[in-house]
Order: C-alpha cells, then structure tokens, then sequence
C-alpha cells in the first residue's frame, strides 16, 4: 500500500511556478525524505496534501483513497513552523489539538514527555524558546501515536542535543513501523535517517528512490603522472572509468561505489610505460553530489 | 456543532483579553443605557419640563412598553465592540497560524469557518439577552407603566441587528487577515462612512442610503417617538418590508462570502 501518491502536482503563485507536474509515491514504513534547497517547493507539497494550500492542478491519494479531513487526523504533522495559541500554555494546546484529532486527553503527558517539556507543561507557548517551540509541535504530531508522521524541517531551531535526540527520535519510530514523510535541505540529515528520498529542485522533481540508489556517491580516483597529457590519454582507455577529467593538479577517473581498485589501476598504467607519481582514492562529498544533481539539469 | 463550540470555548476560556473586552462590552450595556435613562428622568422630572415632556413624547421611553426599543436603539450604539472581539478572536488565528494547524490536525475548513460563525451567533445572543435584562430593569426602574412584552419584537430586530454587524466584523477579519487592518476598517465603515454615506444618498440620490448594509439594519431600530416624529416629518417612509429583505439578503452575502473566501484562498 502507498501512504501518499502525488500525480502530476502543479502549484502556481501567480506568474511562480511552485511545483510542476510532481509525481511520486511514498511506500508504507519507508521514511521519506523530501530533499532540496529553499525555496525548491518542499513545504508547497506539504501544503497542499495537508489541504492548507490549494493545488493548480494534479492530483495526490493519502492511504490510496480520495484524501479527506478524516486521514490529515491520522497523520501526525509538523509544518514549517510550530502553530499554537500564544496565551495557553502546552497541555491547553495539545488539548485542542487532541479534540481535533479526535484522541483522548490521556495521550498528552506521554508525547509531553517523549520531548523532555513534562517541566514546563503548564507554561504560557508565548514564554517557550525557538527549541521549545519546535519539541512542542512534534509532541503534537506524535498524539494518538499516528502511523503517519510529516515532517517538515523538523530540527529547525533545535541545538545539537535537541538535533541528534529528534533524529533518534525518528529512527525509534521508524524501527516500529511508522511511515515518516519529512522534508529538509539538509542532506546529511535525509542520508542519516531516511530509506527514501525524492529531489526537488525549484518545482521539478529531480529524481526519487531508495537513498542507496539516489545518494550513492562515486569513487575518485587522483592520479598524476610526469605527463599528464600521456596519463590522461591512456587512461581514456581504463575499463571502468565513468569519466577521465585533467585539472591543474590530477587526472581524476570517477567508478562506481566499490569499482576503484588502486593496484589493478597501478598496474595498467606501469604496463602501459607510465609510473605514478600520485594515487589516491576518494570519496565524492555528499555535498558535490547534490550539487551536481541539482545543477545538472540547468 | 456542539464539538465545534467546545473548540471555540477551549480557545477562549483562558484567554484573558477575551474576558477583560467582553465584561467591559456587558458593563457598557449597562451603562449606556443608564445614562440616556438619567437624561429622561432629568427631563421628565424637572418641573417646567415635565408636563410640556409628557405632552409632546407621553411615556418615558425607558417604561415600558417603549423601553425594550429604546434599549436595543441606545445598545446598538456600541456594536462595534462585539465586532472588535469577533476580529480578535479570527485574526489572531491568522497570526498564530492556529487556522492552518487546525486544518492540518483534521478540521475540514467549512468545519473551521462554521465555527467562528457559530460563535458570532453566540455573541449576537448574548448582547441580545443582555440588552432584554437591561431593557427589564430600567422599565422596572421607571415604575410609571407595568410590566409588558409589548414592543418585545425590537429585542428581536437588535439580535438580527447584532448578527449583522458581528458577521460584518468576521468577514473583515477574514479578508484582511490582520487583526489592525480589519478593526480599523471596521470601525471607520460602520461607525463614520457608512453614516455620511447614508446622509449623502438620502439627500441626493432618493433615500437609496437607507439600503446601505448596516444602515438597513439600524432602520429597523429607531429611538421610540423619532419613528412617529420622522413620520409627520419626512416626505418618504422607509419601506420597512423592502429593508428587511434588504438586510436578509446582506447577511446571506456576509455569509456566502466568509464561507467561499474560507474555504478556496491558501493559508
């Protein structure tokens, strides 16, 4: 079963294409992370499966049925930024938000807890730090233990210790099973917690998929010789190489993950009448990699 | 219904700024009310006055049978103060962002918007019951005629009075989304330029200015005797019939308009 299938999603504000013709599907357990710089349309999407933004065309499912007010009580979300009553304090607004969604009262000091706020809980929302803010709204969309959970940025605000606690805090729910669908700009955040990612990219979906598959990162190889152009000229040649590029310092051979093989490449090159000077094996950043994703279709 | 109020009053009960403007809004009730009563017993019980008075206007206006008129008409002075709590209580969802989280936590948006116009209803009865205990006591305190639900109807045309101008204040609230925006749009248009827009048409366009929004519910209470006096008076009654339906159809408008404006913008 799909949790959300998006079909052909178009969003215009005004003359700004928002999304265009956004396609894909979240699987049931998965966690989803929705990547892509600011700007680039994430919460647009979210909006508009939340029903707070309406779309210009296309269309989306929640649980492959028709969406309707009934599913957003089952999803458990935050959305950009904390929303609550400024003058109720944080067990007031959790009870609102629980009658909404149509869950006892009982569940309100479990979640207030999950997020470390049990002390504060009968503190004005007004009288909350930026990170309070931030732990409350995710206690919120942890009521009546969803299966569902969207996300959108949500380590926005938080210190390190508040980081790496709501990242464990999403592996815990995942391990039990929950479908988590979350939107960042931050890639290794999504490499760290997610199994699925889709890349968006000023409305265009870029590509989507398993995170194996989408941020697999290729191997570099530098290699330098006397002459270079005499390297670079052999190495045209190597079987395996995905691209052979000269800059200033090296000749550097892109592979596949795990298809470099330094002494095989060594050994080429002597039997070709060339002897290394430099040979070195790199990773390409996470960083390099979205970089040319993104840039790629420009 | 009854779960979308309990919504509303779980959003208010705590709410101080709520408490301290609507006990100010019932005290000012009161108190307008118990100073035009002051004037009356000044004019009625001075000596000179008090028999050319009785002559002219007979009856206090504030004993019954007149004085559940003369009431609503002095109380209908101070609309604007539900409507500044009815645009509080909207904005102020705008600005906490509080309507997009109720619509991302499983409100539908017609279940949202319908709740503030059930609370614009309740606020409407309440100034209306409000006025009807005001009313009793001052017709009480005027003690010349008995006890009477004669002229009761205008307890009646208030509450649709106070409906009026509540929704007005709601539609405001969620065209212009800020809280200052729309209080002072508000207040300029009912308490100012509807007024001079009334005088202008009546005088040069044929009385049309009768069927401006709010004033074709203000027509529907005027202060007792200015009725009969405007009728020896002026060359043109109202049509009474004809801005009623009138004012029907504006609330209808109000309404239709909240409801589409809800439920089609983005949040």
């Amino acid at each position: 079963m799909a949790i959300l299938t998006v079909e052909d999603l178009h969003k215009n504000y005004g003359p700004i294409q928002a999304l265009k013709g956004v396609s894909f599907s979240v699987p049931k357990g998965s966690v989803f992370g929705i990547l892509g710089p600011n700007g680039s349309g994430k919460t647009t999407l979210l909006g508009i499966i939340l029903n707070v933004l309406k779309a210009s065309s296309g269309s989306f499912k929640l649980f492959d049925e028709v969406p309707t007010h009934a599913h957003r009580q089952q999803i458990g979300t935050l959305l950009e930024t904390p929303n609550f009553y400024h003058y109720l304090n944080a067990v007031q607004n959790l009870t609102i938000a629980a009658t909404i969604k149509q869950r006892g009262k009982a569940d309100i000091d479990r979640v207030l807890e999950l997020v470390n706020l049990e002390q504060r809980k009968f503190s004005k929302f007004s009288t909350y730090s930026l990170g309070m803010k931030q732990r409350l709204a995710i206690a919120s969309s942890l009521l009546g233990d969803p299966d569902v959970l969207i996300f959108d940025e949500p380590t926005n605000g938080l210190d390190p210790v508040g980081i790496v606690e709501t990242r464990e805090l999403i592996k815990k729910l995942y391990k039990a099973g929950k479908t988590i669908i979350m939107a960042s700009h931050l890639l290794d955040e999504v490499e760290k917690v997610c199994t699925h990612v889709a890349i968006l990219q000023t409305g265009t979906l870029l590509t989507h998929g398993h995170v194996d598959e989408i941020l697999i990162t290729d191997e570099i190889v530098e290699t330098s010789a006397p002459d270079m152009q005499q390297l670079q000229s052999i190495l045209q040649h190597y079987p395996g190489a995905k691209t052979v590029v000269l800059n200033d310092l090296y000749v550097e051979l892109t592979f596949s993950p795990g298809a470099a093989s330094l002494d095989a490449l060594n050994r080429f090159c002597f039997e070709q009448g060339v002897t290394l000077q430099h040979l070195r094996l790199r990773k390409k950043s996470l960083e390099t990699k979205f970089f040319e994703l993104t840039q790629n279709t420009k | 219904m009854g779960k979308l109020l309990a919504l509303e009053w779980m959003k208010l009960k705590n709410y101080r700024t709520f408490w301290i403007l609507f006990c100010i809004y019932l005290a000012t009730i009161f108190g307008a009310n118990y100073i035009i009563y002051r004037i009356q017993v000044y004019i009625y019980d001075e000596r000179q006055a008090k028999g050319f008075a009785a002559m002219v206007l007979g009856n206090p206006p504030y004993s019954f049978p007149t004085v559940w008129q003369a009431a609503a008409h002095v109380s209908s002075w101070l609309l604007f103060i539900p409507g500044l709590i009815m645009i509080l209580t909207v904005t102020n969802e705008y600005s906490f962002k509080t309507h997009r989280q109720n619509v991302i936590d499983g409100l539908t948006r017609r279940q949202f918007i319908t709740s503030k116009i059930l609370f614009a209803a309740v606020l409407a009865v309440i100034s209306a019951v409000m006025v009807a205990i005001t009313a009793a006591i001052f017709g009480f305190m005027s003690g010349d005629a008995s006890f009477s639900f004669e002229g009761f109807s205008y307890i009646g045309y208030y509450l649709f009075q106070a409906m009026s101008y509540i929704m007005v204040a709601l539609l405001m609230g969620v065209l212009f989304k800020r809280g200052a925006l729309a209080i002072g749009v508000f207040f300029a248009y009912s308490t100012v330029l509807e007024q001079i827009l009334v005088m202008v048409l009546n005088k040069f366009a044929n009385w049309t200015g009768r069927y401006l929004p709010l004033e074709t519910t203000d027509i529907m209470v005027p202060f007792p005797y200015i009725q009969g006096l405007a009728r020896k008076l002026l060359a043109t009654e109202p049509n009474y019939t004809a801005v009623f339906i009138t004012s029907v159809v504006y609330l209808a408008a109000y309404l239709f308009i909240t409801i589409k404006k809800f439920q089609t913008d983005d949040m």
